[in-house]
């Protein structure tokens, strides 16, 4: 059997093919009957299967040729709006010769380009519009400008139920024989909260640890996937050693590749977890949430998290009083 | 006289070259094989990034045991008849008294198909009619310009100077020169020229001219010799301002760009602030600067660039409440060193997020994200799928070694990963 990974290998190829999001998969359902559909925009969380919706509306519009009249484009990777408009022109200003009605563009996390970036997009969107249809894929609606929002049908993607979560790591397990415990799977689907991909990608690690994937093996895949570094920063913040706690979150962030909203999300649950006064708690979680909102504004990760630390260092020292 | 380290330290004898073991081994028996029968390839094509030997050794070996060294490289012109020229003398007789000869054709990568036309038609001509060994370097194997080489050539690979054997042979070096330099400075050095020991050598000797002593602050402050001063003068104003103007004036003041000089502020603030609510206060303040510096950026709205000046000058300036005064010496930006010193990890990572990027349908940003905690777990532990995803995604040896973390987890997925394409 060659070697892939699951996510990729098990997504899926069709519409009828998509577990959950059921009201989304009938509206593009739809839009296959009729052979007409607008511009649209996906939004929600990662592994929401904004990309695979997309991926199988294109497949059930075209048929297995569908790749000729397709074309998936990374707003985070293509450098600036030039290339984005040059590779957009040249794909969208060819009519199709297949016999298709219109070409589709995937343009994937829309919500990285800047304003200008987007104001380009909505002409190149609207010259092209007979030609070429747009789908953007994005994590943060609000962060798309208005005027594209209003060319765009709107589908919000939403993680998904456990249950769904379970049939598909159970579907994956039986053609990949990992052996899984009960509290394994259960593990997993608790971590994942609803992102398929992570749990996907969460039971191949385990799986990688060569026995049956138990409760343990989950954690260990965690807690390999969420360094302990968190923690030891967070410590040398409370105990007063600032110049250490942010030289371990630089190296996290530029040596190791981690994203800063992740070591957010992990302070977040630490700081719960903790033994301090709950008044303490929630104003900390207030700052941490300012942070968070920060960085999904674009700030700069170690600037704004570092001074998070500092202010951490202070509540606590209070607390502590 | 200023003599280069680069002439002054070079190798003589294949002995003093450092690193690459295996690969000058390889050279040195094909070069002695010839003394018994000329073997299936006639020449050898060394290859490896920058900096890793490849000439040197090809020169200490001739010196060593007696070898013409005819050398034709990228400064010269290599048009087809000038190649074959010079090669000419591979072809002719070998004289019985006269000096035995290599031929060295170097960085052959370098050959601009424009202008030197019929180069690689000559090359391969030479090497099919040579009494003597013909070697060529480059950096890049791959590179399909020299396909056709590659094929009447034995490959041989240099690969990046390790960390460690870089330390030994520089602090000799040192050593030799009488020069006091910490090893940590050395570090930054070889981190910095991503192991190319000709850019090292150069530095370190750039480095250390005029003076017998080099720390890693004055590593770090190379660049910036000129505007210490300036700038140490400036920063001691940002952090013992009373009154606003004073502090802003900065801005206008101090010759560099104000993106640097928060960079400046930032690394240093929490060092001179050191009472915990200053501290905090001035931190809150320069990530404000940063939300306004963002906006500037995306949006281009200049208008909101002096709110970036007052939060990092001002703002900073009178955090300063509690911290008594003392001196306290500035310090570099360790993120923008950090940054250069993890050039090279962070060009693998992206690699690796590109090649995983185009598989799964997301940004090489976010591949790193979203796929290589997970990978890395299954590159430490599980060899098989390790090798068979390395296919999968195409990851080369390098991506490998990045995502399994040690060598000897490398070597092993990489012996299945030649199983499994051969």
């Amino acid at each position: 059997m060659a070697v892939a990974m699951w996510a990729e290998k098990y997504r899926p190829s069709t519409l009828n093919e998509i577990k959950n999001q059921t009201e989304i998969v009938s509206r593009l359902r739809k839009f296959v009957e009729t052979k007409a559909m607008p511009h649209c925009l996906f939004a929600g969380p990662p592994g929401t299967g904004k990309t695979t919706a997309a991926l199988c509306l294109a497949h059930d519009l075209f048929g297995e040729r569908y790749m000729d009249v397709f074309m998936e484009l990374n707003a985070s990777d293509a450098r600036g709006i030039d290339v984005v408009r040059t590779t957009v022109k040249e794909f969208a200003r060819i009519a199709t010769i297949s016999g298709a009605p219109f070409k589709i563009l995937v343009l994937d996390e829309a919500d990285n380009m800047t304003d200008d970036a987007q104001h380009a997009l909505r002409r190149t969107m609207e010259r092209y519009t007979e030609t070429c249809r747009f789908i953007l894929c994005c994590n943060y609606s609000g962060k798309i400008i208005e005027p594209i929002q209003s060319r765009c049908a709107v589908f919000r993607f939403t993680p998904l139920s456990e249950d769904d979560v379970e049939e598909y790591l159970r579907l994956i397990a039986k053609k990949e024989n990992v052996k899984f415990t009960e509290d394994g799977i259960k593990a997993v689907i608790e971590v994942a909260e609803g992102d398929l991909r992570k749990a996907i990608n969460t039971l191949q690690a385990a799986a990688s640890l060569k026995k049956a994937v138990n409760q343990d093996s989950v954690y260990v895949v965690v807690g390999r996937a969420r360094p302990k570094d968190v923690r030891e920063m967070l410590e040398l913040a409370f105990n007063g050693d600032f110049l250490r706690a942010r030289e371990k979150l630089r190296l996290m962030l530029i040596e190791y590749g981690l994203s800063g909203t992740d070591i957010v999300k992990q302070i977040h649950s630490e700081i719960f977890r903790m033994t301090i006064p709950e008044k303490n708690k929630i104003t900390l979680a207030e700052a941490i949430g300012e942070a968070d909102y920060r960085l999904v504004e674009g700030a700069d990760e170690e600037v704004q998290l570092s001074a998070l630390l500092a202010r951490l260092a202070i509540v606590a020292e209070r607390a502590n009083q | 006289m200023h003599v280069p380290w680069t002439t002054k330290h070079r190798p003589k004898r294949l002995s003093e070259i450092v690193g690459n073991q295996d690969a000058v081994n390889t050279l040195l028996n094909w070069v002695k094989s010839w003394d018994k029968k000329v073997p299936g390839k006639k020449a050898l094509l060394l290859h490896g990034p920058p900096g890793t030997g490849k000439t040197i050794s090809v020169e200490a070996l001739g010196n060593e045991y007696g070898y013409d060294l005819i050398e034709i490289n990228a400064s010269d012109s290599r048009t087809g008849d000038a190649i074959r020229r010079i090669a000419g003398m591979a072809t002719g007789q070998a004289m019985l008294f006269g000096k035995k000869r290599i031929v060295l054709l170097d960085e052959i990568d370098g050959i601009n198909l424009r202008e030197d036309i019929g180069a690689i038609d000559a090359i391969v001509e030479t090497i099919e009619k040579t009494n003597y060994p013909v070697i060529l370097t480059a950096n890049n194997a791959r590179d399909p310009r020299i396909r056709s080489l590659r094929d009447v050539c034995k490959l041989v690979e240099y690969k990046r100077l390790d960390a460690r054997s870089a330390l030994e042979y520089l602090k000799r070096i040192a050593a030799k020169e009488g020069i006091q330099i910490d090893e940590k400075a050395i570090e930054f050095i070889i981190e910095r020229d991503e192991g190319d020991m000709r850019s090292i050598l150069n530095d370190l000797q750039a480095l250390t001219s005029g003076r017998k002593k080099v720390t890693y602050d004055d590593v770090t402050w190379l660049a910036w010799k000129d505007r210490k001063e300036d700038l140490e003068e400036a920063l001691k104003t940002i952090f013992s301002a009373k009154n606003c103007l004073y502090a802003k004036k900065v801005v206008d003041i101090v010759d560099i760009d104000y993106e640097m000089l928060f960079e400046w502020i930032y690394e240093n603030a929490p060092r001179q602030l050191t009472d915990p609510v200053d501290r905090s206060n001035a931190m809150e303040y320069l990530a404000k600067a940063d939300i306004y510096l963002r906006i500037v950026k995306r949006e281009n709205i200049w208008k909101f660039r002096k709110y970036v000046f007052d939060m990092m000058t001002a703002g900073v300036a009178l955090s300063r409440e509690r911290t008594e005064p003392s001196y306290v010496p500035m310090r570099f930006p360790e993120r923008i060193l950090l940054m250069s010193r993890t050039r090279m990890v962070r060009g693998i990572r992206a690699r690796v997020g590109a090649k995983i990027g185009r598989r799964c349908h997301v940004s090489s940003i976010s591949a790193v994200r979203y796929y290589l905690p997970y990978l890395r777990i299954i590159f430490e532990n599980d060899y098989e799928t390790a090798a068979g995803l390395s296919r999968y995604f195409g990851f080369d040896e390098e991506d490998i070694a990045y995502l399994a973390g040690d060598e000897s987890s490398t070597r092993k997925i990489e012996r299945i990963y030649m199983r499994l394409t051969s």
